[in-house]
């Protein structure tokens, strides 16, 4: 496979292939003078499963929330293929083809699974049902998502995500919460959304999990991009090792 | 005509002194222990009926009668806490909850005291009615000057409790971060205890002086503690200071808004205001940083 | 013949089982706690009251009744639904003690303290008057039931449940918020226009707190986002008013006993089971 990017550290610009789904340009975010996000370019390719990792406060989630709308940029452009979706609110976004999970569940507690499913796709209960089995969630539609274990409702989460018709799927640490067997099972999930010509943009904090399953990793530190590369290459790279152990 | 400017100023300040104690022992309780404390209002006309009960009933000395119904007040403020609000705390209610149930509890204490006292205005009978002061430009009476000294000084004692003491002290690390207050061995429900005490008080000494300057009347809580929490919004909600001096932005307004506007309309003036700074402001005056539910 | 006893309160019944129906759906299925339900209450009785005194058909005036709450609290919606944390439940509070200081002051309109009497019936006799309601009321039950269960109405609840959800799942919820207040407010104008024809009169007391309080141990105790509760919550306090009416000797105490029964056991429900009887969400 050949590499998509080419970053130039200096200057922030980046030339990227017709490939690219997601483009993050020169994006800033600061909370209260502090700089969540300071001066991120990268971009998802097309077709990849590409992974955001970092130390705590690296900015990931930020970058989440600016990408699906819930935080405006200071500063930067987000591009989704050619249109751009800058500041644009939260459910337009969403209707743009961003679909997205939360580290915190975010399921619709007193609503019943399908209903929530139903919000994300007016499917049929089959598709519904098949949606589930995809996530290994084998439960009945009319019972209530608030009774479901929390490794439960995540599944829940994702197949909803999933559901929605989507040209980028972001997962904020689906593997969280969840036990190992699961984890297996959400491997194989995602490899298999890949298959289908999906692309997944994940945070995980399992380097296992990240550095199993992703084509692409791109590690943040103090709100920039550190150093974006194959797996192999990154479990290798000085400066990220220094990066997680000089804290 | 803008020769009663100053009169409304003064009368603007008094009004303000009243509001900025209501909203000070309001503030607090949101400050701290964060939730909408309607029922305030009741504490406050509870410490008002007590202190009739006592002075004016039971024929009691004014000092007597008023530690009387400070100390009834802050016992009734503590029973309310232990009954209703801990409950509530425990079993981890929503904002909406507790800002339902302080609302709910407020009616419950007006309607209690209408059964018990009738609907029938009280008036608090001092022994001498008081100096009227009279500097031209405006005039007050030695009860109105009481009242804004009462008030400052309270708001001096408040600010020593928070600043200087150690229970001031655990309150202000509970409200800046709970769980980190907890590590370092603040017992939250000890601190609450306290906190309820201190509002208890200012609930009854606001009480009184609103009993001393206007009347007694069942419902005399609602209306002041709308003007206390609306001082409170507009000075900035969960801060202590803010909302003194959004009691006395609040009274200044609306005394001088009668200027131009019919008396009738000062509540309309304090909840634009109020409206106002929540959409334009709602940090308010002092610059409170919102608290985010997400 | 039925006693005018029960007539007048199944009248009773069926105006408030509107106002707690279009209450549930902005407060129990949509989550926004508006505490100015009331207000929309008011204004529809305040419309239907000057418009059939002053001679236009009661039907034009009710459904204007209906439409200028809806306007109001559309235009209001619109503007504070954006707002963050309590916000929402505050600034909607506050419309209670402005929406008092004026029909208060506001004397050319609404008269002020004085009110409006001599409102006339829409239907003579209090038996057909009664039946009516009932028909409106049953329109009114359908309609919120039908939309609850409708995609729209699941929105609704969504929102309730987590709004940021909905958001990202593609929902405009700044929409939906406004559209939910909207239709509630219409239905709340309504119930305040059969109201002010049921008692011919209209005063400021109508936006009192204790008016509220009505309506919030109906929806509270009856159950959140329940339409049986919100039936059972209007059932409940009609047979607690008729008790207390029988036990309480003194009539100077039957307001104030009365009252404190019913927020004594609003206490008791918000302390111990917040989600009502039938109730099936927290708040």
């Amino acid at each position: 496979m050949l590499s998509l990017w080419k970053v130039s550290k200096t200057s922030g610009v980046f030339e990227h292939t017709k490939n690219s789904l997601l483009e993050f340009f020169s994006v800033c975010k600061s909370f209260g003078g502090v700089k969540a996000v300071d001066g991120c370019t990268f971009s998802v390719g097309n077709n990849t499963i590409t992974s955001l990792i970092g130390p705590n406060g690296a900015g990931k989630t930020t970058i989440f929330n600016i990408i699906s709308g819930l935080t405006k940029p200071d500063y930067g452009k987000i591009k989704l293929l050619d249109s751009e979706i800058t500041g644009l609110p939260a459910y337009k976004i969403a209707q743009a083809g961003i679909s997205r999970t939360f580290q915190l569940t975010k399921v619709f507690r007193n609503m019943t699974i399908r209903d929530n499913l139903l919000i994300a796709k007016k499917a049929s209960d089959g598709e519904m049902k098949s949606a589930l089995a995809r996530v290994h969630l084998h439960k009945p539609l009319d019972m209530a998502a608030g009774e479901l274990s929390y490794g439960q409702q995540r599944l829940l989460e994702i197949a909803r995500a999933v559901l929605r018709e989507h040209k980028l799927l972001a997962l904020d640490e689906p593997t969280a919460g969840v036990n190992p067997q699961i984890r297996q099972e959400l491997k194989a999930i995602l490899r298999g959304l890949k298959e289908k010509g999906n692309t997944v943009l994940l945070i995980e904090h399992d380097m296992e999990f990240v550095m199993n399953i992703s084509d692409e990793v791109i590690v943040l530190n103090e709100g920039r991009v550190l150093k974006r590369g194959k797996p192999q290459d990154i479990v290798k790279d000085k400066e990220v090792l220094e990066a997680y152990l000089g804290k | 005509m803008p020769s009663i400017l100053p009169q409304l100023i003064i009368n603007g300040l008094i009004a303000g002194s009243i509001y900025a104690l209501a909203a000070a022992g309001f503030a607090l309780v949101y400050y701290v222990v964060k939730f909408q404390y309607f029922s305030h209002g009741a504490m406050i006309a509870a410490g008002a009926y007590f202190f009739f009960l006592f002075a004016n009933v039971l024929g009691l000395s004014f000092a007597i009668a008023g530690i009387l119904a400070i100390a009834c007040t802050i016992i009734i403020t503590l029973a309310v806490n232990y009954l209703v609000y801990l409950p509530l705390r425990k079993r981890k209610a929503t904002s909406n909850v507790m800002l339902i149930t302080s609302v709910v509890l407020l009616m419950f204490f007006s309607s209690l005291i209408l059964a018990l006292f009738g609907s029938s205005t009280k008036t608090l009978v001092l022994g001498s009615e008081g100096q009227i002061f009279d500097f031209g430009l405006f005039t007050i009476t030695s009860l109105q000057a009481y009242i804004i000294f009462f008030a400052i000084a309270l708001f001096f004692v408040l600010y020593l409790i928070m600043k200087k003491t150690r229970i001031g002290k655990a309150m202000r690390a509970l409200a800046d971060n709970k769980s980190v207050a907890q590590v370092v061995g603040i017992n939250p429900e000890r601190v609450y205890t306290y906190v309820f005490i201190i509002s208890g008080a200012f609930a009854a000494v606001s009480g009184i002086l609103v009993g001393l300057e206007q009347n007694l009347y069942p419902k005399m809580g609602v209306i002041i503690i709308i003007k206390g929490f609306i001082s409170s919004v507009v000075g900035g909600l969960g801060s202590v200071p803010g909302s003194v001096i959004g009691g006395f932005f609040i009274g200044l307004i609306e005394n001088v808004g009668v200027w131009y506007l019919p008396t009738g309309y000062k509540d309309l003036i304090s909840f634009s205001v109020m409206i106002l700074f929540l959409l334009l402001r709602p940090q308010g005056i002092l610059g409170v940083k919102l608290r985010d539910d997400t | 013949m039925i006693h005018e006893f029960f007539i007048q309160d199944f009248t009773w019944f069926f105006i408030y089982l509107i106002i707690v129906l279009s209450f549930n759906l902005a407060f129990g299925f949509t989550g926004m706690v508006n505490l100015g339900h009331m207000v929309s209450v008011g204004i529809g009785a305040y419309t239907s009251a000057l418009l059939t005194l002053n001679g236009v058909p009661w039907y034009i005036a009710l459904l204007a009744a209906g439409i200028i709450a809806c306007v109001i609290g559309t235009i209001i919606a619109a503007i504070t639904v954006r707002l963050k944390g309590d916000y929402f439940q505050i600034v909607t509070l506050g419309l209670i003690f402005i929406a008092i200081a004026v029909s208060r002051n506001w004397i050319s309109l609404t008269r002020g303290a004085l009110g409006l009497p001599g409102v006339p019936d829409i239907i003579r006799s209090n038996f057909y008057y009664m039946l009516f309601t009932m028909v409106l009321s049953l329109m009114a039950l359908w309609f919120v039931y039908w939309l609850t269960n409708s995609e729209t109405g699941k929105i609704f609840q969504a929102i309730r449940d987590d709004e940021t959800a909905t958001a990202i799942l593609g929902k405009n919820t700044y929409f939906y918020k406004v559209l939910s207040l909207a239709i509630s407010t219409f239905l709340a104008g309504i119930a305040g226009g059969l109201m002010v024809h049921q008692i011919n009169f209209v005063d400021p007391s109508i936006f009192d707190l204790e008016q509220f309080i009505i309506i919030l141990f109906m929806l509270i105790v009856g159950g959140l986002a329940s339409i049986k509760g919100s039936i059972l919550g209007v059932f409940l306090l009609f047979a607690l008013i008729d008790l207390l009416r029988f036990l309480v000797v003194r009539p100077e105490l039957i307001g104030p006993v009365r009252q404190m029964a019913l927020l004594l056991i609003l206490l008791l429900v918000l302390i111990y089971r917040p989600k009502g009887i039938f109730g099936k969400v927290d708040i």
